[in-house]
């Protein structure tokens, strides 16, 4: 699939959709806003919306993927100058891979009339993003299959992310558990197929019901699906997700700019400052700051080392699930390596929190690069070994070729983003793509697959290992000299040496450092390609140092409602190859 | 050395918040008043005691339970580099059944709470926990809606590891914290001979013990080298 390159500032194409939008629903139809975002955001009305996602899914070149789906509580929104009347706007961001844009659509609710059509006949993949907005918002999609609760308990009271739900623990009552309450929350727990229109028996066929999880050695964390067997086989699924929601969106509403840093690093907590990249490149779109290359660098070298570090965790559990009891000790014997790099360079292991607005929190230490090309030279002998031990060990062939295989066609309907889509034979990362951070600079190849199956989610990924050390060791051959924060005024925390000049510019450091920096009202977005898939960003800023309405799109969020889909005849072994090989993280589903 | 006193418990009334049983502070070692009936069987029973306690201790079998990143730090204890055979406790049980210790290794979350209780009451005594990092022990940086602020809240704790996550390191001077604590314990022989309950020993808190080493630090080492 050919892809066009990306521009941020390519208007010709997006005056196409616009003009498409207007020629069908008039121009009254149609309100543009100008945001930070990169890409064109469109209000439309309720009455239009499901005609509009239609035009834009089956147009020329057409918006395959809805890649995501949120709400906004506007209703204490003070600067929305120009914008409809809303209390709360629900919006759906589309995705093209082959015009390599993005398109935004808004819609604006009133508070006596929270309703919306569903959008599932269009995008598979809205309905667990319709969930989550009931969920957090109570706004109803009419029409949906099954609207309920998706990460709050099913016994819960209100929506979180509303702007008069409390959003500390220590606002509500202590926690307790009684005797009795534990019996009513296990009865809540209790799946119940008739619920999800399934039949408990068919002609002589009796099916069981097997609850796989929220504790399950193979599912990788708190999560949970239900399977409908027919012996062996799986008639269909249902997953469960919620059990790790950590209200990281919520958060983000309290926590200044500055000081959310350390909550990105937990959302997908094998990626590290993976996590720190998309969030602080947006908010730098926001505050305007251009960073220095020597920034940029260390931060590319940084996220291609937890790349690395990720998906050697991957490839060991991933194997280890298939049935392979060493690989997990080979792979994290490579991991305790890179993390005596990492934590040499920034003191911590799993969750640096490095990343800075306007750079990273110090430069690098004398004798980073003999540290770093030790691991370089050390990998590639390695990732040769599990290819000879594992990939063409005919066991691990037997069990994952042609498993849990699907199509490009199938993921992007999905959201599929990543390895997994790229396993698919689908040409599109966004280091590629998107170049962000001087990623066009780098010499490197995206692997691909053929099959779209267990078997090349696995060797894609192994490849994508090769990859990042030649990133990294370009990293340490062309390491750019200068400083490692941009000269800004809203660069925080400020530099150091400044601040001991004069009264000024203590008073500048010390307002920076406790209030955080104070941001103009608008709106970015930045999407990266990180471990698993695309994340992004979505921040709303107020005016405040605090964000307005903080969104994290993950990747891991949509290969999860994709199950079924895939498994669907498949055999129990099958489900649990396929969730090895999806990596997934259920910080990075329910965040 | 001061106990805690816990009885096996009865069928408890529906009302009863977790962790169940009674908790009693006792200032006198139970085995002293054996001592006191007889100066013989009080001695056997000291000896038999400590030889349970140190296979107890020495071989503890942990349930393969994990919520979020400090299991990732749990999991990595477990593999080479940092070995935790040579503690006694590589028998990783995927069954609570099996388990003779849960280390509630990430957040603890409302939705997740009943859960984590089933999977407590089907591990079987002698059974403990850990907590391991801020989440579990506090909530640590989670002060939000969806979030127990401490797994305390509901489950008897026996060891708190700092950390966010805490470090494999940490997590395995943890685990020999728990197996010092086991050694003092005394639990009943059989269900003939002795007091019927659990006896746990208060253990001194390891920031006072170490609060005057660590202090001495005053001088860290500067980030600029490596």
């Amino acid at each position: 699939m050919s892809v066009a390159t990306f521009s941020p500032d390519s208007t010709i194409a997006d005056d196409s959709i616009v003009d498409a939008l207007k020629q069908r629903f008039g121009d009254q139809a149609v309100l543009e806003q100008s945001t930070l975002t990169g890409m064109l955001v469109l209000w439309v009305s309720r009455e239009i919306l499901t005609e509009a996602l239609s035009l834009l899914r089956d147009m020329p070149e057409p918006f395959e993927m809805l890649y995501d789906l949120s709400a906004i509580d506007e209703r204490l929104r003070a600067n929305r100058h120009g914008l409809p009347d809303s209390a709360f706007t629900v919006f759906y961001q589309l995705m093209s891979i082959r015009r390599n844009r993005d398109v935004m659509l808004k819609v604006a609710l009133h508070e006596d009339d929270l309703t919306l059509p569903t959008s599932v006949s269009l995008y598979p993949n809205a309905n667990w993003y319709e969930r989550e907005v009931w969920d957090m918002f109570g706004i109803d999609f009419r029409g949906h299959p099954h609207l309920a609760r998706l990460l709050m308990p099913p016994t819960w009271n209100g929506h979180p992310l509303r702007k008069d739900h409390g959003a500390r623990a220590t606002e509500f009552d202590p926690y307790t558990l009684t005797v009795e309450g534990q019996d009513i929350e296990q009865e809540a727990l209790r799946f119940k197929p008739e619920d999800w229109g399934m039949q408990r028996e068919q002609g002589d066929t009796e099916f069981m019901f097997l609850n796989l999880g929220p504790n399950h050695p193979s599912a990788h964390g708190a999560f949970r699906i239900v399977l409908q067997l027919d012996g062996e086989e799986i008639i269909d699924c249902v997953p469960d997700i919620g059990y790790h929601h950590r209200g990281a969106e919520k958060m983000g509403e309290r926590q200044s700019w500055h000081s959310y840093i350390p909550y990105t690093d937990r959302v997908d907590y094998t990626g590290g400052v993976m996590n720190n990249f998309p969030y602080i490149l947006a908010v730098e779109k926001l505050a305007g700051i251009q960073v220095t290359e020597r920034a940029q660098t260390i931060r590319i070298m940084m996220a291609e080392l937890f790349r690395i570090s990720s998906h050697l965790l991957f490839l060991g559990t991933y194997l280890q699930d298939l049935g392979a009891m060493s690989p997990v000790f080979y792979t994290f014997t490579d991991r305790q390596k890179a993390y005596e790099v990492i934590e040499a360079i920034t003191g911590f292991r799993m969750h640096p929190a490095w990343f800075r607005i306007g750079g990273v929190a110090q430069d690098l230490p004398r004798g980073w690069d003999r540290l770093m090309q030790g691991f370089v030279d050390w990998m590639p002998a390695r990732l040769r070994e599990y290819e000879r031990s594992m990939m063409e060990n005919a066991i691990v062939r037997e069990r994952t070729r042609h498993i849990a295989a699907y199509t490009t066609r199938e993921a992007l309907a999905w959201g599929v983003t990543g390895p997994n889509l790229r396993a698919t034979g689908c040409d599109f990362d966004l280091r590629k793509q998107r170049p962000y951070s001087g990623y066009e600079q780098f010499d490197f190849e995206v692997p691909l697959g053929g099959n779209g199956d267990a078997f090349d989610r696995g060797q894609l990924r192994i490849e994508e290992m090769r990859q990042s050390l030649r990133i990294i060791q370009q990293c340490i051959d062309h390491m750019p000299a200068g400083d490692y924060k941009a000269d800004h005024p809203l660069t925080t925390p400020p530099p150091r040496e400044r601040m001991l000049q004069h009264i000024e510019t203590l008073i500048t450091h010390f307002l920076q450092v406790s209030w955080g920096p104070v941001l103009k009202p608008n709106e970015s977005q930045q999407m990266i390609e990180a471990t698993k898939g695309i994340n992004s960003y979505y921040l709303t800023s107020d005016g405040n140092t605090m964000s307005y309405r903080t969104r994290i799109r993950t990747p891991s969020f949509p290969h999860l409602q994709q199950i079924p889909s895939v498994m669907r005849g498949g055999f129990v072994p099958d489900l649990i190859a396929h969730l090895g090989s999806i990596d997934f993280v259920m910080a990075d589903v329910d965040r | 050395m001061t106990y805690t006193l816990t009885r096996a418990e009865e069928a408890a009334p529906a009302d009863e918040r977790y962790p169940l049983g009674e908790r009693q502070r006792v200032e006198e070692d139970p085995m002293k008043q054996q001592i006191h009936r007889n100066v013989f069987t009080g001695k056997l029973e000291e000896v038999l005691n400590s030889a349970v306690n140190w296979g107890r201790k020495n071989s503890l079998w942990p349930y393969n339970f994990g919520l979020s990143c400090c299991y990732v730090e749990m999991t990595t204890a477990f593999t080479a580099p940092h070995d935790i055979a040579r503690f006694g406790s590589e028998v990783i049980r995927a069954s609570p059944r099996q388990a003779d210790f849960m280390v509630i290794a990430g957040t603890c979350f409302i939705k997740m709470a009943p859960v984590i209780q089933q999977l407590y009451d089907q591990m079987l005594e002698p059974k403990w926990v850990i907590s391991m990092g801020s989440c579990a022990n506090s909530g640590g940086m989670y002060d939000i809606y969806s979030v127990v602020q401490g797994v305390d809240k509901f489950l008897p704790v026996d060891v708190y590891v700092p950390g966010c996550p805490p470090r494999p390191e940490a997590f395995l001077q943890g685990l020999q914290l728990l197996q010092d604590s086991i050694q003092e314990e005394r639990r009943p022989l059989s269900w003939v001979v002795g007091d019927q309950g659990v006896y746990r020993a208060d253990m001194p808190s390891q920031r006072e013990k170490n609060r005057d080493r660590r202090i001495q630090a005053t001088e860290l080492r500067t980030p600029d080298s490596i």
